[in-house]
């Protein structure tokens, strides 16, 4: 008798990822169209319209960028700290304190000029990312309490904090009851630098840049890169793991607290519980597909932010806009699929006889 | 009756208590599958996707067969399916299971929204009816609460006591726990862990889509995108604050379930605190006792399965 | 005449890059204590993984009780009666006792008290006691071992293999165990005990095999009817491994550069790894540290280097107390490590070559945040060429070093700084000749440049080439001092094996 393993290929295709990241967009497309064909949905036309709202104009692709800004910001702060081995799944609140912090500045300096006070809220913003990460980072380095639970709860309470003080200390005056918080000075807002894209798309770019650089040509990044490989050659040649940990989580929560503090001067005229949108938790996926590398993260999120941006046009055509959801959390399991298969082989051999 | 300000009315106090079964009974299910799930080994962050999977089909299928209790299977059956894609992607294939489960929120969400778009129609004739227990029913105020709760209630404490049995006193459940703490042990003894830790994930998506489905079926009566608001979360979190246990996360569960129908009742009871900040509570609540595990564990093994979020392939030979 | 009731017929495993056994062949009577006897590295534990299910032979057959089996699994081969207690204990530390015995044959509803008065009474019957309702991470390495042996019982496994099962044990254990195994062969079951140490080997057993690079060199050898240095000479073999390294012995030695005074080390798991050594390394030698592994040799070096604290004692390098100073300051003060696992501690094997040949040496290479890559690359190109390491380019994977090469690279990373004092942990095993007379080379060249060399070795005849004198560790002891020039291998090899 035969039975099928999986064994471990002498030598992994080479060059895989963006590999596997397009047989994923292959699967998310042919399953999305067998979903949309059975529901009586226009599959071709559903397909064009989303490329020609996300990639077709000008127009569309700042919208697009836009949207890719806060997904490769926070694809960004996962990879940092999954550089060490951790999950920051709490990029989602950091983000959200983030913003908070920024709207805090906001309200303190609004008689300011505005790149003073863009400046201003983007720092708090980075600080406010960075504070919401401090408990889990203390309790990981300190005690040893798993990450991931952790910065996972703590999205929650973000979340919450926002709806406080929509619900009072920064209710607006001006709301007619509703529950808002008063809007930003009309100086925080990111000039246009490109059609409807912000000044935030270049700074993300920046950011990115700059840690792409920093990562693996700084002292501290090399360090950080030992303590991944192996947390016994980073003791043997000195490198202290808890402070490594500590700073790991805290700069990827200032990351993410950043990519909050862009959004809300970039995209919204005050702040709000949607100002993440799930960005946090599409982070993760954007980070997992780009392979934790700073290039990946930006081309994923394009892609991705370009795949939100389409969703929301196929409203129109009576298509629920859930099928961006749909795509995006289907490419990563045909990556997925595609990943295991480039490193093994499936195998016939020989069933036990025994 | 007045104490110190705080108002207490006999039906405010009945509401308190029904609403908090209500949303203990939506918690415990859900939480009690996570709970097999990470016994097993097996981190499943797709609860919240799962449940919306469950609340949508739940909701139709009730609809479609105009019973409850059929729409209350479909549900948890399609909470099982879309648990079958983590089975597949995390344990068969390996993959990351923090990744693969966020990813299966997601992907459940959408869906549940997709498939469950312009769903609508009258469902009052396909929801649950409570049930008034004979002779016990009639006892005041217990009476009208926990005997004379949703069928629902019922068979979520039914569960509890069948997850603790086959988890504690059968060779399944030993096998099962053998899994989460140490699937090399377990392997050599003879369980097959990817087995087990497939159909654990499997059996932890049915019991989120119940508890979608209770959600759709009988706590709201109707189907809505979000309306799963969070509470998947809520379920992740109570199986830590009852570590792993299916007792101690059930009283998790009333707990938990007592502070989210406390969040809206504050005013009736003329409270002068903010229910936002009290819905914090259960998240606060959780880091806390992980913390505490944490601490505890530098001179005992945590309740946490050693094997939690390990993916285990058997040495090459 | 009875059926035996393991025979193991010309058994072939081999690893990428290593033949662990090379057609073993091994023959068990029922109702016997059977040793496999052989130097580390012969192959006895793999011997065993091929009759427990664990790994499949490439070659060869393995029989029980006259008939063939194949084992695809662990549990396969306990379901046929094989039952094995690794050195690494399978069990669930947060298990009770009687749970981890009935793990994958227990009945399908579980009564507690019942499966506690069984697992009671099991034990009872050969003569050990146990307490059922213990969770196991309470329980003492001894009480542990004893577990396992009872799941082996409670499947009634015929057969039962202990890899090394005394390296655990106080002595009285030990002896408790021989008893429990005594009653287990008056059953008519066999047992199969792994071991190195001669004394225990004599106590316990009624026949031995013993294997030596990867093959049978005597098989079923009445232990009655061969003494303990027949045995020994057997294990060691005669010296057939020529060391291409013509040392000449270094007569002027110079200042003590390293002192260790008295120092202890408590391992992972509480016990008393290093138990109060103490020796001096002089500027110009190679002092040699033989012994089994496992007899304190990885927490003794790592304590110097700073990887592991003293309980008691001090290190001291060239007159300088360095007890409490970290790995990195050691390392500025001279002292130079190269640990057993090169890659994982040594090495960081995801890591480019050039980042691995810096590891040391990045804190001069930076200016302000930023480390100076053109610096480090030149480094490392000068260190590979410098110390002949076989690469392509410094920016490839350390991966697709050979072993070898990986070692040269670590060694020569760790000279480059010029140190005086070079601590050595089995620098050359694993190598093929041509590595280990490259290694061996370098070694002997710090010794002759006047540097303080510490090589601790399991192969013997190496330490008997290079060294200029040799120590001889046995379960955490110095157990015995020697002049390489003067003593035999018999000497040394009884004191490695505990026999004093």
């Amino acid at each position: 008798m035969k039975r099928l393993v999986l064994a471990r290929r002498e030598n992994p295709t080479r060059g895989g990822q963006p590999l596997a990241f397009l047989v994923g967009l292959v699967f998310a497309l042919v399953i999305g169209a067998l979903l949309l064909w059975s529901s009586g949905d226009p599959v071709i036309d559903t397909y064009q319209r989303m490329w020609e709202r996300s990639f077709g104009s000008r127009d569309v692709i700042s919208a697009t960028l836009n949207r890719a800004v806060p997904l490769a910001l926070a694809g960004l702060a996962v990879s940092i700290a999954a550089k060490m081995g951790l999950w920051n799944i709490g990029a989602e609140g950091q983000i959200l304190f983030g913003a908070t912090a920024a709207a805090g500045m906001a309200r303190i300096g609004d008689s300011w000029p505005g790149p003073v006070l863009i400046t201003a809220m983007l720092i708090a913003a980075a600080i406010g990312g960075a504070l919401w990460a401090l408990g889990p980072a203390l309790a990981r380095s300190e005690i040893g309490v798993s990450e991931i639970i952790t910065t996972l709860m703590l999205n929650e309470v973000a979340l919450r904090v926002i709806r406080y003080l929509q619900s009072g200390p920064w209710k607006d005056p001006d709301g007619f009851g509703n529950l808002q918080v008063t809007p930003l000075p009309d100086q925080a807002a990111l000039g246009n630098i490109w059609e409807r894209a912000h000044l935030g798309v270049l700074i993300a770019l920046a950011v990115i840049a700059f840690f792409a650089w920093f990562m693996t040509r700084s002292v501290w990044g090399y360090e950080l890169r030992i303590a991944g490989s192996s947390a016994k050659a980073a003791t043997y040649i000195g490198i202290s793991m808890r402070t490594k940990v500590l700073g790991v989580l805290l700069l990827s929560g200032a990351v993410a607290g950043f990519a909050g503090g862009i959004e809300l001067t970039g995209t919204a005229s005050r702040l709000n519980e949607n100002i993440s949108n799930g960005f946090g938790f599409a982070g993760i996926i954007v980070a997992a597909l780009a392979l934790m590398r700073p290039s990946g993260v930006l081309v994923v999120a394009v892609a991705f932010g370009g795949l939100q941006v389409g969703g929301q046009s196929i409203q129109l055509l009576g298509v629920s806009s859930a099928v961006s959801a749909i795509l995006q959390a289907l490419i990563l399991f045909g990556a997925i699929g595609a990943g295991v298969l480039s490193a093994y082989q499936i195998r016939l051999v020989d069933r036990k006889v025994a | 009756m007045i104490f110190g300000g705080i108002t207490i009315t006999e039906a405010s106090v009945i509401g308190l208590i029904v609403a908090s079964l209500q949303f203990a009974t939506l918690l415990y299910l859900a939480a009690l599958g996570e709970t097999i799930a990470e016994r097993a080994g097996v981190l499943n962050l797709g609860v919240e996707g799962m449940m919306a999977m469950g609340a949508m089909a739940g909701y139709v299928g009730g609809v479609a067969s105009g019973s409850p209790w059929i729409g209350f299977l479909v549900g948890g059956l399609a909470g099982a399916l879309l648990a079958s894609v983590h089975a597949v992607a995390a344990v068969a294939l390996g993959a990351d299971q923090v990744v693969s489960g966020l990813a299966l929120t997601i992907l459940g969400l959408g869906l549940a929204n997709f498939l469950g778009d312009s769903y609508t129609s009258d469902t009052r004739r396909s929801l649950f009816k409570d049930v008034d227990i004979p002779g016990l029913s009639d006892i005041p105020w217990v009476g009208e609460t926990i005997f004379s709760a949703s069928p629902i209630t019922y068979v979520a404490a039914a569960l509890g006591v069948l997850t603790w049995f086959v988890l504690s006193r059968t060779s399944i459940g030993l096998g099962l726990r053998a899994v989460g703490e140490s699937a090399s042990t377990a392997d050599s003894a003879g369980h097959g862990v990817a087995a087990i830790r497939m159909t654990a994930v499997v059996i932890g998506g049915a019991m989120a889509g119940f508890s979608g489905a209770f959600l759709t079926l009988d706590t709201v009566g109707a189907w809505s995108e979000g309306i799963t608001v969070g509470r998947g979360w809520i379920a992740v979190a109570l199986v830590i604050f009852g570590a792993w246990r299916p007792g101690r996360v059930g009283l998790g569960a009333l707990l938990f379930g007592f502070t989210l129908a406390l969040e809206r009742r504050l005013q009736p009871f003329g409270i002068e605190f903010s229910p936002i900040l009290l819905s914090m509570l259960p998240y606060i609540l959780t880091v806390g006792v992980l913390v505490v595990i944490s601490y505890r564990a530098r001179n005992q093994p945590s309740p946490t399965p050693a094997g939690l979020g390990i993916a285990y392939r058997r040495e090459e030979r | 005449m009875t059926e035996p009731a393991v025979e193991l017929d010309g058994i072939w495993k081999r690893f990428p890059g290593v033949v662990a056994n090379a057609g073993a062949n091994l023959t068990v009577r029922p109702g016997t204590v059977h040793a496999v006897l052989g130097e580390n590295g012969a192959g006895k534990t793999t011997l065993m993984n091929c009759l427990a299910g664990v790994y499949l032979p490439d070659e060869g057959t393995v029989k029980l009780h006259g008939r063939e089996m194949r084992f695809s699994s662990p549990a396969d081969a306990l379901a046929a009666g094989v039952g094995m207690v690794h050195q690494e204990f399978r069990l669930v530390p947060t298990f009770t006792v009687a749970e981890n015995v009935v793990l994958g044959s227990a009945p399908r509803v579980i009564s507690r008290p019942e499966i506690n008065r069984s697992v009671a009474e099991l034990a009872e019957r050969f003569g050990f006691s146990a307490e059922p309702e213990r969770p196991v991470w309470q329980l003492s390495m001894g009480e542990r071992q004893r577990v396992e042996i009872l799941k082996a019982l409670w499947r009634d496994a015929q057969v039962l293999i202990l890899d090394e099962p005394t390296a655990v044990l106080t002595p009285q254990e030990a002896e408790d165990l021989g008893r429990v195994l005594r009653q287990m062969v008056g059953e008519g079951r066999s047992v199969l005990f792994i071991s190195h140490k001669l004394n225990e080997v004599t106590a316990f057993c009624d026949e031995a095999t013993v294997l030596r690079g990867g093959a049978t060199v005597a098989s079923s050898v009445a232990i009655a009817d061969v003494d303990s240095a027949a045995l020994a000479e057997l294990m060691v073999g005669s010296s057939t491994k020529s060391t291409e390294t013509d040392a000449q012995r270094n007569t002027e030695m110079g200042d003590v550069v390293l002192a260790v005074d008295n120092v202890s080390v408590t391992d992972s798991r509480g016990l008393t790894a290093v138990d109060g050594v103490s020796f001096e390394v002089r500027a110009g030698e190679i002092l040699g540290i033989a012994g089994v592994a496992g007899n304190g040799q990885r927490q003794l070096t790592d304590a110097i280097a700073g990887l592991e604290t003293c309980r008691t004692g001090s290190v001291a390098l060239m007159g300088d107390d360095l007890t409490s100073a970290t790995p990195r300051d050691r390392f500025r003060a001279g002292l130079a490590y190269v640990p057993e696992d090169r890659l994982g501690v040594g090495l960081a094997p995801k890591l480019p070559i050039a980042e691995n040949a810096v590891m040391r040496h990045y804190p001069k290479m930076r200016r302000g945040p930023i480390l100076l890559w053109d610096r480090a690359k030149e480094f490392s190109a000068e260190l590979v060429s410098r110390f002949e390491v076989k690469v392509g380019r410094v920016e490839d994977r350390l991966a697709s070093l050979s072993g070898g090469n990986l070692q040269r690279l670590l060694l020569g990373r760790e000279l480059s700084s010029e140190p005086s004092v070079v601590v050595a942990s089995q620098p050359t095993r694993g190598l093929d000749v041509h590595g280990v007379a490259a290694i061996q080379r370098l070694l002997v060249e710090q010794r002759d440049q006047g540097t303080g060399v510490l090589m601790v070795s399991e192969d013997l005849d190496e330490l008997l080439v290079l060294a200029d004198r040799i120590l001889v560790m046995s379960e955490g002891r110095v157990a015995g001092k020697f002049d390489p020039a003067v003593a035999s291998r018999a000497e040394i090899g009884a004191a490695m094996a505990g026999v004093s």
